[in-house]
């Protein structure tokens, strides 16, 4: 990189804050994907005025540059693939404000969801998304790759709660979008144009986050079944009794195999196990839930069912589903989540395609599930070195993803686009989607400068 | 570049099993005061996989990152796909070493390690006025930090070995030099054999140590098997305390500190907690403690090579303290009190001892006179 360019960015965030040593420019190549590339500079922002001194600059200059937080990301977001410069916001992370009267919290970009959460749950009050990756993602990331979690069906995801935001655009002017009200109908919803935008469009400085009440409550208890169908019905069921489970899990079997082979959990070897939890903030509410649970289970052919009568009781009972991604890990040399997202009533459909696919190619999909709002993790796991292997993945991806699509589904629920399911967007985005999309880059980012390669934001390979 | 990195190689599985997922950054002590990516676990993963899979030459540029970390195990314990993190870099650190790429401060205290017993090339030996080399069913191996550096933690736990009246002796120790295969090098045979024979000829059955990376080091490393041969026991002195009753008690607000050594790396959690619980019952956890505790910041050489780091571990650890309002902090490590103590700011009102320094003060407070007369 031209060097009156380093020397700039050098005055603009301080010596400390650009580097171009060798150890940062490769731990900067990698995000949680199994994509890789160096980028020429990495610059660390700690103000909003530095962030738009530099976008004025890439700008002018035509550098590209990736926005980063905790690069915990799957799918590729924060890799600088085209190079140029990382822009690492890990480090922009106060607390601005918290304010339970009008409930919401003011943070910075860098601020770590577990430590905001373990600030706010003293108070009583919650940011609920809970992603998995949460005791290292940053906020900001949530925002741009709109993550969830185990909790969606109830609490929702990242978006649910982004009420306002300070973005700074490429040529470094400084957007502020919505505000601390609960709810506004004032103009077009640029907040939520951000939310999920991977850092494609501008770079997020300040985010006004909604707040909950953290309830106290909660039941858990655990179902097997012997037929996948059975789960699915019962799924469905609940649905339609309009009850409200916090969580609603599934583990699958081959899932359950390998939990088997590599824990002393010694866990049924059934088709399917559906965990669940209920809260409230009197045991009565979480009980009431609960108990229209339970009831559905059973009428839905479940082998057993298990209430957790203690804590600890509950904790072994979620020791199943918690040691699941500890043990898909550890299988192989790689692994990668999928996130294909159905609609409820499909999501039996979806689990006899993984079967499918999973024979035509040889490969077994452990899966995991959030049921309560249709979004399957089946996890790719398998040995990079042996190019045999990939090519199988690579065809059973595009496989998954066109039958999730036929489904009514969606390429993600909550890992995002990025580099890996750039390929797919076509397949779910018609092209006047697409075209809209395309414009809305060219309108943001004229350049093509911000985090370029990224959703397919330039060419259609559908 | 596999021929160049023989051990590093062995372990390319595990490397290569770390699929980025970056959960270790959340348990990163370094990585919490730096926010720097090629500090943490995974940023170092990234970069083995490159050197390993042939896109990135050895060279000092790489120091930096492979010789700071403190091994502190804490990415392990949070790692999903359970890569041995400390393993790996001690393998990779004994590779540069042998390349000839290795940070100057780790070559030095080898260097000091052929010359002297101890890593502070100190030749006079404090003997605590105890007796030393005599026969007993105990040694009480003080270790290097607490030998020169936290005198005082030392006197109070050999005062606490009187009271309790414990037949134990010291012995002119040596270095038991783990350290050095933590930071590329290998242990030294004469330290190891001194302290092999001075230990056997006490004709003690049972170590008790008060550094928790000597007891590992005699528990595990293959060139201390002789003791576990001869079927000496060793203990940290943590564990020894435990059974005693010390009718003490105090109303002041307790924490505890978990070492690496002692609880991640040995599974020690509950021992110094049950003698801590007897004496303090307004005892009350840190936000990250047991297998989440994060650590102070002096392990793994980082103190010696990067001093203002492990200085910034040691302060955010302390702040966790602080967060919750607690009169004392404990904890069973010389090297954690040492860092721990020198890292300690004016507004922090709470004290720093080792459990054995509280029990001594509490006892004292309660009239008895236990301060060894030295003959």
């Amino acid at each position: 990189m031209d060097p009156s360019i380093v020397d700039f960015l050098k005055d603009t965030v301080g010596e400390d804050n650009v580097s171009s040593e060798l150890i940062d420019l490769i731990s900067h190549s990698a995000d949680a994907s199994v994509f890789r590339h160096r980028p020429d500079l990495v610059v660390y922002a700690t103000t909003t005025e530095q962030v738009s001194a530099i976008l004025k600059m890439v700008h002018e200059e035509r550098i590209p540059l990736t926005p980063r937080g905790a690069g915990t990301n799957v799918s590729g977001e924060a890799v600088p693939i085209r190079g140029g410069i990382v822009l690492d916001l890990s480090r922009m992370d106060r607390i601005l404000e918290i304010s339970l009267e009008d409930r919401v919290v003011v943070v910075q970009p860098g601020v770590i969801y577990a430590d905001l959460n373990n600030l706010l749950a003293p108070r009583g009050f919650v940011f609920p998304p809970d992603p998995a990756s949460g005791i290292a993602a940053t906020i900001g990331g949530n925002v741009a790759t709109n993550a969830g979690g185990v909790r969606a069906s109830k609490y929702g995801v990242t978006q649910d709660y982004v009420r306002g935001l300070k973005v700074v655009l490429p040529g470094g002017k400084v957007m502020r979008t919505g505000g601390r009200t609960m709810k506004s109908s004032s103009g077009f919803n640029l907040t939520q144009l951000f939310v999920g935008s991977e850092g494609t469009l501008g770079v997020i400085t300040e985010i006004i986050l909604k707040i909950k009440p953290k309830t106290t409550e909660t039941c858990t208890a655990m179902a097997t079944f012997a037929q996948l169908v059975d789960a699915g019905r019962a799924v469905s069921q609940i649905m339609l009794a309009g009850a409200i489970p916090s969580v609603l899990e599934i583990v699958e079997k081959n899932c359950i195999r390998a939990i088997n082979q590599n824990t002393t959990l010694n866990l049924p070897e059934v088709e399917a196990i559906l965990l669940t939890e209920t809260d409230g903030f009197v045991k009565e509410e979480a009980l009431f839930q609960m108990n229209k649970i339970i009831e559905i289970f059973q009428e839905n052919g479940a082998m057993e069912v298990k209430w957790a009568e203690s804590e600890e009781e509950a904790e072994a009972l979620w020791k199943a589903r918690k040691s699941a991604y500890a043990v898909i890990s550890r299988l192989n040399n790689t692994t990668f989540g999928e996130d294909i997202t159905v609609p409820l009533s499909k999501v039996p459909d979806m689990l006899c395609v993984l079967e499918e696919v999973g024979a035509k190619y040889n490969l077994i999909f452990p899966t995991v599930g959030h049921m309560g709002d249709g979004n399957l993790h089946p996890h790719f796991s398998y040995n990079r070195t042996n190019p045999d292997e990939v090519t199988r993945v690579k065809k059973a991806e595009r496989e998954l993803y066109q039958k999730a699509i036929k489904l009514g589904g969606t390429l993600t629920g909550e890992h995002g686009i990025g580099l890996a399911k750039a390929p797919f967007m076509c397949l779910e985005h018609d092209p006047a989607a697409m075209a809209t999309m395309r414009s809305l880059k060219k309108v943001f980012d004229p350049h093509n400068i911000l985090n370029p390669g990224k959703m397919d934001l330039e060419i259609c390979n559908g | 570049m596999v021929e160049k990195l023989p051990r590093s190689s062995k372990l390319y599985d595990q490397i290569l099993r770390c699929n980025h997922c970056g959960f270790c950054q959340g348990a990163c002590p370094l990585f919490k005061v730096t926010r720097r990516n090629a500090l943490n676990a995974r940023g170092k993963m990234i970069l083995l996989q490159d050197m390993l899979d042939g896109r990135q030459e050895v060279c000092n540029g790489l120091i930096e990152t492979l010789f700071q970390c403190t091994l502190c195990g804490g990415c392990e314990n949070q790692c999903p796909a359970g890569v041995n993190v400390p393993e790996i870099v001690k393998a990779v650190r004994r590779d540069m070493v042998d390349i000839g790429t290795c940070h100057p401060i780790f070559e030095n205290m080898n260097q000091i390690l052929d010359e002297h017993a101890n890593i502070y090339s100190i030749d006079e030996r404090e003997t605590f006025g105890r007796k030393v080399n005599a026969k007993a069913d105990f040694v009480y191996f003080v270790g290097c930090v607490g030998q020169y550096r936290e005198e005082e933690a030392v006197e109070a736990t050999l005062d606490i070995l009187d009271y309790l009246d414990v037949d134990y002796t010291l012995i002119e120790e040596g270095c038991c030099s783990g350290v050095l295969e933590d930071v590329g090098f290998s242990m030294h045979d004469n330290l190891v054999q001194r302290n092999l024979s001075l230990i056997r000829d006490t004709g003690a059955r049972t170590i008790i140590t008060g550094c928790p990376y000597c007891m590992r080091t005699f528990k595990n490393k293959e060139q201390y098997k002789p003791l576990r041969d001869a079927g000496i026991e060793v203990m940290h002195v943590s564990q020894f305390f435990k059974h005693f009753d010390f009718k003490i008690e105090t109303d002041l607000k307790v924490t505890y500190h978990d070492p690496c050594d002692l609880g991640r790396h040995c599974g020690i959690y509950e021992e110094p907690r049950q003698t801590i619980r007897k004496i303090a019952p307004n005892f009350a956890e840190m936000l990250n403690h047991h297998a989440e505790a994060l650590c102070c910041g002096a392990g793994g050489g980082v103190r010696g090579a990067y001093a203002q780091n492990s200085v910034a571990m040691a302060r955010y650890r302390l702040q966790q303290a602080e967060n919750i309002g607690v009169d004392v902090l404990l904890t069973e490590c010389n090297s954690c009190v040492h860092n721990l103590s020198n890292a300690k700011v004016r507004r922090q009102k709470f004290e720093i001892y080792t459990t054995s320094q509280f029990v001594r003060l509490l006892l004292e407070a309660d009239g008895l006179v236990i301060s060894h007369e030295t003959s």
